[in-house]
């Protein structure tokens, strides 16, 4: 007894004059086991032919496929349709510029969030690759990697109140990055750097603690900590510079 | 016309192209990436295992050296790869590993004190090495000697592509994404850069360089099924392939991994059938005891693999609405035992399936997982036949892998390919042969021609519809060009994609939309991808043997004697496509060819194997060390760029 | 994004906006405990009373004292309002942005935040005439004054409304100071927010329960004693001494 979903489907293509943004409606048949990857690619063989949405891994690694499911930000490909009610209206995230439909420009987004932030270890000197590396603590090799995890897929600013008012703010995922940046003994920036980068309204201090990225980061990131935690240690350095 | 000018262009913004930019440079001059994606989506990003490299830091990796890492890398490729390359690479895969330290990857490291593991199925106890605290640790991974894959937690592809995307904006690099090369640009035998189009606003622009890498992966969604991200199609492939001069190596060899999810394609770990988990089929019966009594699911993954369709063939297979599968039961090692250590399988059964492992079987399938294959390069990277065109990572057919690839060398591939070829390129580019007068009239005449081709496919009103060819193309690769070959099927292939090929240019769009159109996309992918999957299809009828992932039904042994050869694939401008071959010199063989350890052996020697084995034999007793025998057997090091040279330091060989 | 010149009174600004309000709901919580001193009789309520005019320490009452103190809080108010301001919505857009972000998430803790921002905004309004009334006359607080003033001087409505906004914007305030700073926590930070959210309940039930009952007690002091609004209260012990 399968279902018959209804699907609402933003479209609009702003290249072109004539296309007005719209939700259409296409029904497809359920299927055991059909994502929504499965669903858009059904949806585009049979019924529209011209229907942008991006897909890369569709395997949850690789961050191309955020959307709004039902108004809340997720990653489109491990998102089993059978957890959703019949109807379900699809968006494309807010934030970021729109390519056409489903598609939206995050790689310039995050590009230019890394430029800006300097998303790099920041390294005293180049490492001689011919000697044994330096070595790192176990516990602290697996604390990077575990805020190493970020996907860049977007939901976060989706899910955030602050970056839908404020176009510049750098929200979860670059206060996150910041403190993936702190935590690495390789990079040689001290607080000062950072603030220089993160410290104000776009920043660290633009942040609110609306907490809808932490709900929706399809990464489970502790985002609530990691921005409580460089605001305490942002605000430090504030207080003390003259 | 928009055109641009770079010194050198790259061509995917995976690991490989984004280490090949940074190489480049470093070298003082200006590099610019293509991508159809934002770099750090590319298909890298995916790889969860690890990255070989010899460091010999952990206790079950003691004594690992170059030469064990090179000895399981010929081995693994069945002797069908170029034993120089696996030389340089062995030798700069630890270099690459601590390059990418320093760089920021959290490689998991050594702990201190006594520690247990899991091998095969039984607990043991494992005292980390004197001083070993801290250095990069590795796992286990199979076809190796040692346990040499460094890792990270199980994000290496993640970890390493994230670290490399953010030095490529640390050095300015320009990266233009959502951007698709179409097509080179090349006078006769010289390749001057490429047509690419926006794939936003649909616009094309001339890229004009004076050296040009493909880097753009494999070609694994030529198949229905495939671990690989979509994007994976063999465009990069095609588009060399497409210039009538550059040559493609060994299409034919494919890998199939056996255990990926049904409908998703998503891998599931090795591990489930490492720690006990079993294969049952349409009757919830356990069949692999039948097929291979001794290692039953823990055979090699060509041969497991061969089995299930093997047993699906039979009618045993569980049918679906997304075509057959059998089941893979971890349900037997427990709940704790799976939410413990195999907590990634369990996500992707919830998101994916929907199902709860530790109740509920999960349906798998053998899937094509990795292209050995690809466009045909010299040691430097560069194509013997198209000046000015390199290629890397696993777009090319540099030939580390030969006919089957090891776990864990790939995503090193990429890296230690993009140090090398970078260097290569640089030099390339500062001879005087890099230094040509690029030609604005021959990119417009590029231009003008890809710009009607598309002009064409947007006026079309044919009566194929692209989806339903493609679908086509890929359940012919499937059922005909999978894991199992005879000449028949392949020859009915060839036939189909043939024919395929000619209704592909009567197709029919839909829609009209020149900028930002998938229909228009696929329409014009279509037959570059064609074109690759009857290279796979004819490469694999001609070649009469089985060796590594290539197997034939109808000649199952390894034919070294008239088949220890490279597969050269060509489509000249006009005409049709063609087959030549490069043998190898069993003469200058390191590891001249042998027994690789699976089934019964079943193999044709080759004539000169005996005399190679005899002269390796006697070097052996004279050499007074590991060095000074390589340096005998076949000299490599003067091929490396002056700067990677030197040897690698290990916590058992100091350097001074 | 545009390049940053960091400032450090982004950091200040954020800390100073996070202690006034800290101190301010601190001071509601006091606040709150003096008032509803009349639960516990006329008396208990004129001894506060009489305490804050300083009687006890100079043996004479100084009015002056709480117009001071109230002149105080109300800077403190009108310098935590102003920082404020920086969150508010700028523009049209903004609001509009962040209302549909809102009602597509279905999110409780961006929801707090609309509610914090009109609560903020009401008291604007509401606390500066409870805090006029006080200063100009501070003299007449006590039982029978401040109760003349609920009923017969018809602040109750007024009264009424504050108590509503104060309580939910001081608690959602300070639920929300303990994620932006991270302190305090408990545990993991899922279980953390749960705990926090429970608390934020409880104390608002708590807070509203006593601040209806308090206000109830001078409305009827206020009905019982409107014939003879004006006289002030003297306590027994003093009518004597008198
Ligand atoms: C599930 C899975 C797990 C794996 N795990 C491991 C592992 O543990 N260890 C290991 O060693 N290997 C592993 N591999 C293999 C390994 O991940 C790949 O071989 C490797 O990442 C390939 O990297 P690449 O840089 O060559 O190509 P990719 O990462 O595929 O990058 C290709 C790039 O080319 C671009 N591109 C393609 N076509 C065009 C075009 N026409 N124009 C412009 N740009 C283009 C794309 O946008 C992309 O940026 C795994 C593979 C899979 C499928
Ligand atoms: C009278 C005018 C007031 C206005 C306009 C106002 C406005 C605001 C606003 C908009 C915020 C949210 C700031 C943010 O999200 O970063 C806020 C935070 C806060 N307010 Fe008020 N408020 C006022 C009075 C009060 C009073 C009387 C109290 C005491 C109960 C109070 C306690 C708090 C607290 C504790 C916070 C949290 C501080 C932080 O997030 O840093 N506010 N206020
Ligand atoms: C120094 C400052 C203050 C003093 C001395 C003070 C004093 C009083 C007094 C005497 C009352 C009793 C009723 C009356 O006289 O009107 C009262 C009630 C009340 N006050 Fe204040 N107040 C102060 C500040 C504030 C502030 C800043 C707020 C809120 C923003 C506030 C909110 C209330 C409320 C809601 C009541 C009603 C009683 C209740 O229900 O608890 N007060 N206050
Ligand atoms: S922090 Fe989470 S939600 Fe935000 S981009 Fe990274 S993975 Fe996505
Ligand atoms: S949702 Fe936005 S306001 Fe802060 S806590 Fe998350 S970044
Ligand atoms: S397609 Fe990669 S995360 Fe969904």
């Amino acid at each position: 007894m399968n279902r018959t979903l209804r699907f609402q489907i933003f479209r609009h293509h702003p290249l072109d004059p004539q296309s007005q943004p719209r939700l259409e409606t296409y029904r497809l048949e359920e299927s055991p086991g059909m994502t929504l990857f499965i669903a858009l690619n059904l949806i585009r063989a049979e019924q529209a032919p011209d229907l942008n949405f991006d897909f890369v891994c569709r395997a949850g690694v690789c961050g191309s496929c955020a959307m709004l499911i039902n108004g809340r930000p997720g990653l489109a490909c491990r998102t089993l349709t059978a957890s959703l009610p019949e109807t379900i209206t699809l968006l494309p995230l807010p934030n970021f510029e729109l390519i056409a439909d489903l598609s939206v420009n995050t790689g310039k987004w995050m590009r230019a969030l890394s430029e800006r932030l300097e998303t790099w270890v920041h390294l005293n000197e180049e490492p001689d690759i011919d000697r044994l590396e330096a070595p790192m603590d176990a516990d602290l090799a697996e604390q990077i990697y575990e805020l190493d995890r970020c996907i860049e897929c977007g939901c976060c600013l989706a899910a955030c109140g602050t970056a839908q008012m404020r176009k510049d703010f750098v929200g979860a995922v670059g206060i996150h990055k910041i403190a993936r940046f702190r935590a690495d003994p390789r990079d040689c920036r001290d607080d000062a750097a950072y603030y220089e980068v993160i410290g104000d309204e776009d920043g660290v201090f633009g942040c609110m603690s609306l907490l809808g990225c932490q709900d929706f980061c399809p990464k489970n990131l502790s985002l609530q900590t990691q921005i409580a935690f460089i605001r305490r240690k942002l605000a430090r350095q504030g207080w003390k510079k003259t | 016309m928009k055109l641009l000018y770079t010194d050198v262009l790259i061509i995917g913004g995976g690991l490989a192209g984004l280490r090949t930019a940074i190489g480049v440079k470093r070298r003082g001059l200006d590099p610019l990436i293509l991508s159809l994606v934002p770099p750090k989506r590319s298909h890298s990003v995916a790889a969860q295992g690890g990255m070989q490299a010899s460091l010999g830091n952990c206790a079950k990796s003691e004594g690992d050296n170059e030469d064990i890492h090179f000895a399981d890398t010929v081995r693994g490729s069945d002797w069908g790869c170029d034993q120089l390359v696996a030389r340089m690479f062995t030798h700069m895969a630890p270099k690459a590993v601590r390059e990418l330290a320093a760089w920021g990857v959290p490689w998991s490291r050594v702990r201190a004190g006594v520690h247990e593991a899991v091998i095969h199925g039984e607990r043991v106890r494992i005292q980390a090495l004197e001083g070993a605290q801290g250095l990069i640790t590795a796992r286990d991974f199979g076809g190796t000697k040692k346990w040499r894959t460094c890792y990270t937690a199980d994000g290496t592809g993640h970890a390493m592509l994230y670290t490399l995307g953010d030095r490529a904006v640390a050095e300015s690099i320009p990266v233009h994404d959502r951007r698709e090369a179409l097509a080179l640009i090349h006078e006769g035998e010289r390749c001057q850069g490429a047509i690419v189009r926006n794939l936003m606003t649909g616009e094309l622009s001339a890229y004009l360089a004076r050296a040009t890498v493909i880097a753009t992966g494999g070609y694994g969604h030529l198949y229905a099924v495939s671990t690989n991200a979509i994007i994976n199609e063999g465009l990069g492939q095609a588009i060399a392939l497409e210039t009538g001069v550059a040559q493609l190596g060994n299409l034919e060899a494919v890998q199939f991994h056996p255990t990926a999810i049904v409908p998703a394609g998503i891998l599931v770990t090795e591990g489930c059938r490492g720690d006990g988990g079993v294969l049952r089929d349409v009757d919830g019966y356990r069949f692999m005891p039948d097929y291979e009594p001794e290692k039953a699911e823990l055979a090699s993954r060509d041969v497991v693999s061969r089995r299930m369709v093997e047993h699906m063939r039979k009618g045993k297979g569980v049918k679906g609405r997304f075509g057959e599968h059998l089941w893979l039961d971890i349900t037997v090692l427990g709940r704790a035992h799976i939410e413990k250590h195999l907590r990634e399988v369990k996500e992707i059964c919830q998101y994916f399936l929907g199902i709860d492992p530790a109740v509920d079987y999960i349906p798998v399938r053998p899937t094509q997982h990795y292209s050995m294959g690809g466009i045909r390069t010299d040691y430097r990277g560069e194509s013997p036949t198209l000046r000015g065109l390199f290629a890397c990572g696993e777009a090319a057919c540099w030939d580390l892998h030969g006919f089957n690839r090891l776990g864990g060398n790939s995503v090193a591939e990429t890296v230690v390919s993009g140090m090398l070829v970078s260097e290569y390129v640089a030099d390339f580019c500062t001879s005087p042969e890099g230094d040509i007068q690029l030609s604005s009239a021959l990119a417009r005449e590029f231009l003008q021609r890809e710009q009607a081709k598309l002009s064409r496919l947007l006026a079309a009103t044919g009566e194929e519809n692209p989806v339903a060819l493609r679908q086509q193309m890929e359940h012919i690769m499937m059922e005909r060009v999978g894991l199992f070959r005879n000449g028949a099927e392949l020859q009915t292939a060839v036939d189909e994609l043939r024919i395929l090929l000619q209704r592909a240019e009567n197709l029919g769009l839909r829609s009209r939309q020149p900028a930002a159109n998938p229909e228009l996309v696929l329409a014009y992918r279509l037959p570059k991808m064609l074109k690759i999957a009857l290279g796979v299809a004819l490469g694999a009828l001609a070649r009469t043997e089985s060796r590594g992932a290539h197997f034939r039904e109808d000649y199952p042994e390894r034919n070294d004697r008239d088949w220890l050869k490279r597969t050269l694939y060509r489509w000249p401008e006009s005409g049709e496509p063609q087959l030549d071959y490069e043998p190898l010199d069993v003469k200058q063989m390191e590891l001249p060819p042998g027994f690789r350890g699976y089934g019964t052996k079943n193999i044709v020697e080759h004539p000169d194997t005996k005399a190679r084995q005899a002269e390796v034999a006697q070097a052996q007793q004279r050499a007074p060390d590991r060095f000074a025998l390589q340096e005998q057997l076949m000299p490599f090091r003067h091929l490396l760029p002056e700067r990677y040279r030197k040897p690698n330091e290990r916590l058992h060989e100091p350097l001074p | 994004m545009k390049p940053l010149i960091a400032s450090p009174w982004s950091a200040r600004f954020d800390l100073l906006q996070s202690l006034s309000g800290l101190f301010l709901a601190l001071f509601m919580w006091l606040h709150m405990a003096f008032v509803s001193s009349i639960l516990w009789g006329e008396k208990a309520f004129w001894t506060v009373a009489r305490f804050f005019e300083g009687y006890f320490f100079f043996g004479r009452s100084l009015p002056w004292l709480v117009s001071l103190f109230v002149a105080c809080i109300a800077a403190l108010i009108a310098v935590h309002a102003l920082l404020a301001l920086r969150k508010f919505p700028a523009s049209w857009q903004q609001y509009r942005a962040f209302w549909e972000h809102r009602q597509r998430l279905a999110h409780l803790d961006t929801n707090l935040w609309p509610l914090q921002v009109a609560t903020g905004f009401l008291m604007f309004f509401l606390a500066s005439v409870h805090l006029y009334d006080l200063f100009i006359a501070p003299e007449q607080i006590g039982p029978y004054g401040s109760a003349d003033l609920v009923w017969t001087g018809r602040t109750w409505p007024l009264l009424l409304l504050l108590l509503f906004c104060v309580e939910v914007h001081g608690l959602i305030g300070l639920y929300r100071l303990a994620l932006k700073w991270g302190w305090p926590s408990f545990g993991d930070p899922q279980r953390t927010r749960r705990i926090l959210r429970r608390l934020l309940w409880v104390l608002l039930v708590f807070f509203l329960a006593m601040g209806l009952l308090t206000l109830g007690t001078f409305i009827s002091l206020g009905i019982e004693h409107a014939p003879r609004a004006g006289e002030p209260y003297v306590p027994s012990g003093m009518q004597e001494a008198l």
